[in-house]
This record gives C-alpha cells, structure tokens and sequence, in this order.
C-alpha cells in the first residue's frame, strides 16, 4: 500500500543528509590553522608560506577565546594544527591547559625568552605597545602626561577615553601594570580612572583615537598601530603617540605579544613546524609584523619606518607568559573595582 | 457492541500510540540535551560560588536584561500595532508596498542593524554627517551603546513579529462590536482602547512574548555594542575565564526567567478568549482620505525608513564598492552555499523531527504530551552559545565519529529552533477534524498511506510556515555557528561577524545583502500561505 515513489523519495532524502552530515571540509595534506588573528593580516603571511614551501593552508578564524575553547572541549578530536592568538594571554592559558606542545629548541631560541613560554610551547610572534594618544590643540605640553597612571588625576574627568574593561588588550595592559607595580596602586588608579570615565567608555579601540582626533577627548589609551592607522587615513588629525612612564624608576610601556602554538594533537606536526620556521625566519616575521605596523619580535628585524624604534624607549620588564598566569586575577581586580 | 466497534476505529485512526509517543519520547530527549547539559554543568557550583553569582552579576544582569525586555516591548508595541492597525483600517494607494516594507525588516539579523547603525552613527556616516548638519558639533551625535540605543536597534529588528500578528487578527475581528460602540457615541480613540486593544490582546501578547524571546537570547546585537545582558554575560564566563559552571548556572536563571514570561504570557492568554459568532462580518477598510494617506505614509514611510530601507541602502553602496574592488570572489559565493546548505538541511530536518511531537499533542493531549512540548520548547529560551557547549560535550563523548562534520552544527541549531516548528505545526493540526483521518482509515487506507495521503495533505501550510520560519533563523543564526561550524567552512553570518569586528564595511556589506535577498523568497512563501487562510 505505500507508495513506491515517496518511499524512494524519503530514501534519497535520508542518503542525502547523511553524506551531508559525514562532510569533512579539509584535505589531508592541509595544515589547519586556528586563528584569532584578523584575517586580513595572517591572509598574506599564508599566502607566502604556501608560495614557498607549497603547503596549503586552512584558516579557520573566530575570536582567540572562542578558539581556545573550542580545543579545550575538542581535546584530541580537534582538527586544528596551530593556534595564532593576539593575546599572549590565551596562548599561555593554552599551555597551562595542556594543549599545546613544545616547539623545537632551534626554532624557539629566535625569540627572545621574554616573548615566549618558558617550557616553549607558544612563541611570541609581534609585539604592540599600550601608548597614550593626545590631543595636540588641547595638550600644549608634552610633559603634561609621563606615565599611565596620570589618567587617574581627578583634573581629567572626563577628558580621558578607555575600551571596556573586558578588552582583551586593555586586561593585558592592567596585568602588566599589575606585575610592574603592586595591586594596591593598580586598584586606586583603576578607582580614579573609573570615576574620570563618568562611565561612559568605548567599545573600540578605533573610536577612542577618533573621539581625541575630534577633540571630544583629551587623552586616550589604545594600542600604538591605531594611531597610526588613523593617520594613514586623515594625515592632518591633531594627534601625537605619547610612550608613558618613562622615567628613571618608571615602569617602562606595557607591551603584548601575537603570538603562534602547535596543538598537542596535531598529526602533522613536521609540517607544522615549517610553517613555525617561516613565522620566526626573517621574512616571515617582518610580513607578519608589517601588515599592522607591529614590533617583529625576533631581535635584528626592523619594525616599520612610521612607529618608533623599539629601542628608543623603555618596555616594561614583565614576560609576557605572565599575562597568561595572572589574567583571572586581573579580572577579579576589574570587577572588584566595577570599571565599565 | 456499537461502542466498542466505535472505540476500536478510534483506537486505529493513527499510528499505534506507543509507537508515535517512543519517537517522540526520542526527539525530546534529543532536545534536551543542552537543559540537560546546564542543569549538570550548574549542579557542579557550589553554594558560596552561588551566593558569590548572586551578590555580584546577578542584580546588574536582571537589570539590564529586564530593562532591555520591557524598552524592547514598549517599541515593539508602538511601531507594531499602529502600524498594523493603519495598514488593516484603512484603504490607501500604496498599502500593499508598506506590508511589505513592515515584513521586510525580519530579513536583516540583529547583529546587522547593530554594525550598520553603529557606522553610520559615526562622524563619517550617513546619520553622523545629517546630524553635524542640522546640529553641528554643538550636540553630541546619539550614542547607541547604552540601553536605549540597544533597543531601538532590536525594535527596528523585531516590531515585525508584532505587526503580523496584530494584522491578522485585526483582519478577523468583528465589525459588529466596533460599529456598536460607535453607535453608542465612543469615538474612534475610545473605541479603539475599549474595544480592538482588549480584543488584540492575545495576539499583541503572542507577538510581544515572541519578541521578549528573541531579546533574552540575542547574542549578536548585545555583544557588538556591549550590552551587558544575560547572554552577553554567559558568552563572557565561558570566553573570558573558561568557566562553564558559571555560564551554566547564569544559563539556568536565563532560563528560569524565560520560562516564568512564557508561562505568564500563556496564563493571561488564557484567561482572555474571546469568541466571534458565526456570521461575524469582517470589518472592511476604511479608504483614506487625502490628509489621512498623508498621515500613513509618513509615519510608514519613517518606520520603514530606519527599519528597511536605510540599511538596505547601506548595504547596497558598500556593496557595490566591494564589487568595484573586485572583492567578491569564488570564496564569497562560497559562503552563500555554505549558509544555504545549513539552513536548508536544518529547517527540513527540524519540520520532520517536530511533526511527531505536533501530531502526539494534537491527538493524544495528556500530561507527558505537554511535558515533552515544554522540554522540547526549552532550546528556543537558551542562549546559542550554551546550546553549543551543550552540543560539542554531548557528541564528543557520545559519538565522536560524527564530530568534525556538519552534525554538529545542524543538530545545535534543529535544537534551538525546534520550538518555532512545533508551534507552527501544531497550530495547523489542532484544525484538522479527527474524522477526515478516521474517514481514510474507514476506506481502507493503512496507517502510513493515511498520513501520507490524508494528514500531510491537510497541513501543508503550516509545514510550509514552519520550515520558513527555521529556515530564515538558521539563516540568520550566529553564536552557536561561530563555535560549530567545520574547519574552514565560513557562512555568510560568520563572516559578516568577522568583517564588522574588523570595521571591513566594503567586505560585511554584500553578506548581508545576500542574507536579505536569500530571506525574501522565504517570506513571500510565508505570506502567500497567510493569503490563503
């Protein structure tokens, strides 16, 4: 009684969902790359590493953390060969995890030991500073603001412009100030800096350097390429790049690093390490580095003409695998002070 | 003799009760694997970590979340039923064009209006230079990162929900009680507050619960103008400091709150029903007078302006920059099919999987019918990110093999939507007689051929709006395809999310123009249905 035809009809739709269902998206010889990196930037990088080696490349982008998640649950099913992270924070945080593993020791001395784990299993691939950016028709001294931490004086309120504090940039920058100094002065800037805000903060990083562009804000703290993409745009915006706490006994600029890990299990981990080998080789670092007006990592490799040598001024002394360790202090420490 | 005889075609008319209710029993089961998964995952959290939950996120998120609810409702509310009630009263040039440009809006994701209104608020956008040009830089351009700019953009978004809703049942109500009060010297104000809003009660209520459903688990419009609301907060916990207990245990107030609106909306609707008699005339539209068409058009023409037009226009400039720029490659149409593959598999399955728990409820209304509705129901008050936790933990300890495909991410999805198509299922099966099925049963159709040929005939439209339903929210779906989708399989949602968090305007332009072009035939499939009631 049931009708021939449907009964097919019904059989190929089943056939038709299951191979659906049994799709699998990358070939076998392609390394996968988990990215939390823009695609605009890492696009070129692996465009040359495929030009040179012919190793195909997958990138699967998504936010750092959403990936780090991702190959926590996933564990050894995941299909990710890499791990490229913006933030040294979660590429340390991976390898507490025990996600990653160690990359060769030949490869990983290219990086200088701040900029990397200290068991090797991440290294540090670029590196932005946390700078201040300036008004320069509403500061006419220079010297008004040396160090971060004058963004708490009360005379600023609401002169100053900071993201939110679940930026992960800015949970970074706080981390170093944290290691740098103490937790009982963090604390009472972060109070200052949370009633200068009037709550009223900024979801990206790009609007806090045009609101001081306009005028609308005195002073903001944002990381150093987003001056210099906004001057690429408007070469005439009264702004000017201020390198904080520089001072005999200051603490030095806050830095944090992108940075690359080879998954604990990956399958194709000779492959992988080339493509390592092409991050830390002199031309991969300076593609890496450029497309973002960011600091190659790997000493003697110079960083772009527009930003200020890396050597002019003082850098925090904080590893940056610190960043990983004490991030969920540092949120404690936000969310105790309630900051926006 | 005559009772039993009776009794045994009755016990006949469908497929054997235990069998429909094993495979419902089944779905259901499927279903709640993301409840289950919170329930779990919360139960791991101590008391003090509660207690900590309590006194430090807990009253902040309620707040905001709530406010969020109630401002989301009052726009809702004023855009949806003023202009349903123009659009159903009265007569005017141009009204089949402004129910269009009302239905419209459901095509565009949140996430969308939320990036487009945010660039054109800035001092380069559109809305940012006509602002400097009629204010100057006296007054700062509006801001929509607070709660207000929140939720005016998930208004714009969702009053479509409403206007549907509140048409139809303006097109059903009764002429009689109006013309009555009229004649009894009301006038059209009070008639309308004393006569059509008590009458439009339960539909405003189902559009608004609708709605309110949507706000509670929005994920793209909070996070991109960081809107700190339940599922922003969730997303956080779990991003942020890995902590799935606490994502789950804010997941499972989330959802105790989710709950408690829908209960309540249910039990005011229940006890507001109103009946028309048999010879109910339908009210006709008034037509319009000069000064009235006017009127209408304008404040159509403004809803319709920020809700369609303006960023569609939007879209449509940037996109054709980005077409100049050569931007639309191979790899774009690429994510056109991927996103078509999804939703297609994803609204096909989530009609098949609903039709029995629809046709159990409908035909065998009891106490486990209505349990397995409610759990079922359950994906639709959980936000997309715990539904895809709950989904990659279940597989990856369940069935492994599957994990890396496509399974994952169609089953997170058929689970989050499930409810839209057992509501619409349900709602065409609770018309359809009994007797029409014992009919084909009496002349000897078996059990499946009387589905086949009987049933499914007999629901067809409300299948059809079902899979139209799903298939626009699979299209438009973000969080759970962020963390599900295959390695390297991008769907036009995912890369409008990428390209906005990268301020690439020329690039997230034509995705979501794509998005809007792919979801109009879907509605037009929806309203032709609704033409044919």
């Amino acid at each position: 009684m049931i009708d021939i035809k449907k009964t097919l009809t019904l059989i190929l739709i089943l056939s038709l969902f299951s191979t659906l269902f049994s799709l699998t998206y990358a070939a076998d010889d392609e390394l996968i790359v988990f990215s939390g990196r823009k695609d605009t930037f890492v696009k070129p990088v692996v465009k040359a590493f495929t030009k040179k080696t012919g190793i195909k490349v997958l990138l699967h982008t998504a936010e750092s953390t959403a990936l780090l998640n991702k190959l926590r649950l996933e564990k050894s099913a995941t299909q990710a060969d890499l791990f490229l992270s913006n933030d040294a924070g979660n590429l340390q945080l991976g390898s507490q995890m025990g996600l990653f593993r160690p990359i060769n020791n030949a490869l990983s001395e290219l990086i200088p030991e701040q900029y990397r784990a200290t068991d090797n299993r991440w290294l540090g691939l670029s590196a932005r500073a946390r700078v201040l950016v300036v008004n320069t028709d509403r500061v006419k001294n220079e010297n008004e603001f040396d160090s971060v931490f004058d963004l708490a004086k009360p005379s600023l309120k609401g002169q100053i412009a900071i993201t939110n504090s679940t930026n992960e940039s800015y949970i970074a920058g706080v981390t170093v100030y944290l290691k740098a100094t103490n937790r009982t002065r963090v604390k009472h800037w972060l109070e200052g800096l949370k009633a200068n805000t009037e709550s009223n903060v900024f979801a990206k990083h790009s609007h806090i350097v045009t609101a001081v562009a306009r005028g609308r804000k005195t002073v903001g703290l944002v990381n150093h390429y987003y001056i210099y993409r906004h001057l690429a745009q408007h070469p005439d915006a009264p702004i000017a790049i201020v390198m904080p706490d520089q001072g005999d006994n200051a603490m030095g600029v806050a830095w944090n690093v992108a940075g690359v890990a080879i998954s604990k299990y990956s399958k194709k981990q000779p492959l992988a390490e080339r493509f390592v080998e092409f991050l830390v080789s002199v031309e991969g670092q300076k593609l890496f580095a450029e497309t973002n007006d960011e600091y190659p990592v790997r000493s003697g490799v110079a960083a772009a003409q527009a930003i200020p040598p890396a050597a002019s001024y003082k850098i925090a002394n904080v590893p940056m695998v610190e960043l990983g360790r004490y991030r969920n202090e540092t949120i404690d420490l936000l969310e105790e002070v309630g900051m926006p | 003799m005559i009772g039993t005889g009776i009794r045994g075609i009755a016990g006949r008319i469908t497929p054997k009760f235990g069998v429909l209710g094993w495979i419902v029993g089944w779905v259901v089961a499927l279903a709640a694997i993301p409840s289950l998964f919170v329930l779990y995952s919360s139960a791991q959290l101590s008391w003090t970590e509660w207690l900590n939950l309590g006194s430090t996120r807990l009253p902040g998120l309620l707040w905001n979340t709530l406010l969020l609810a109630m401002l989301v409702a009052i726009g809702c509310f004023a855009l949806g039923v003023s202009t349903a009630w123009l659009v159903a009263r009265r007569k005017f040039a141009g009204r089949k064009l402004a129910i269009w440009l009302l239905v419209l809006p459901l095509a565009i994701p949140t996430y969308v209006f939320a990036h487009i209104y945010s660039s054109m608020l800035t001092e380069e956008g559109w809305l940012g230079l006509t602002w400097i040009f009629f204010f100057g830089h006296t007054i700062d351009i509006p801001d929509i990162y607070n709660a207000v700019g929140v939720a005016v953009i998930l208004s714009l978004a969702g009053f479509s929900y409403v206007f549907l809703l509140v048409r139809a049942a303006l097109l059903r109500s009764n002429r009689r009680l109006e013309e009555a009060a009229r004649i009894h010297g009301a006038s059209p104000l009070q008639t309308f507050r004393r006569i059509n809003l008590p009458l439009l009660r339960p539909a405003i209520a189902a559009g608004l619960a609708v709605v309110v459903l949507h706000v509670l688990s929005d994920f793209g419009a909070v996070s991109m103008l960081r809107y700190q609301t339940f599922t922003l907060s969730i997303y956080s916990q779990m991003s942020g400091r890995f902590d799935y207990n606490a994502a789950a245990g804010l997941s499972l107030v989330l959802l105790a709150l989710s709950l408690t609106f829908l209960a309540l909306e249910r039990f005011f609707r229940s006890k507001q029903r109103y009946y028309s008699s048999a010879q109910a005339q339908i009210v006709k539209a008034k037509p319009a007078s000069q000064a009235e068409l006017w009127l209408i058009w304008i404040w159509i023409g403004l809803v319709s302006l920020f809700a369609f037009v303006l960023p569609v226009t939007w879209m449509c400039v940037w996109s054709w920059e980005a077409w100049a720029a050569d931007y639309i490659t191979a790899e774009f149409w690429g994510y056109v099919f991927n996103s078509g593959v999804v939703s297609f598999t994803a609204a096909t399955l989530a009609i098949i999987l609903a039709f029995p728990i629809a046709l159990y409820h409908a035909r065998h209304p009891s106490i486990s019918s209505h349990t397995f509705l409610h759990v079922a129901n359950m994906g639709f008050a959980l936000p997309g990110p715990v539904v895809a936790l709950g989904v990659i933990t279940f597989m990856l300890s369940v069935m492994p093999a599957l994990y890396g495909g496509l399974a994952a991410l169609i089953m997170a999805v058929v689970v989050r939507f499930l409810p839209l198509a057992i509501q619409a299922q349900e709602a065409s099966m609770q018309q359809l007689t009994p007797s029409l099925e014992q009919a084909g049963r009496i002349l000897g159709a078996g059990p499946f051929e009387n589905l086949w040929r009987v049933t499914l005939p007999m629901v067809r439209g409300g299948l059809v709006s079902a899979w139209v339903l799903v298939f626009i929210d699979v299209l438009k779906e973000l969080p759970a395809t962020l963390l599900l989708r295959p390695v390297g399989f991008d769907t036009l949602p995912v890369r409008i999310w990428l390209e906005a968090s990268e301020e690439m305007l020329e690039l997230a332009a034509p995705a979501a123009l794509i998005l809007v072009i792919g979801t109009c035939p879907a509605i037009w499939v929806m309203m032709r249905s609704e033409k044919i009631k």
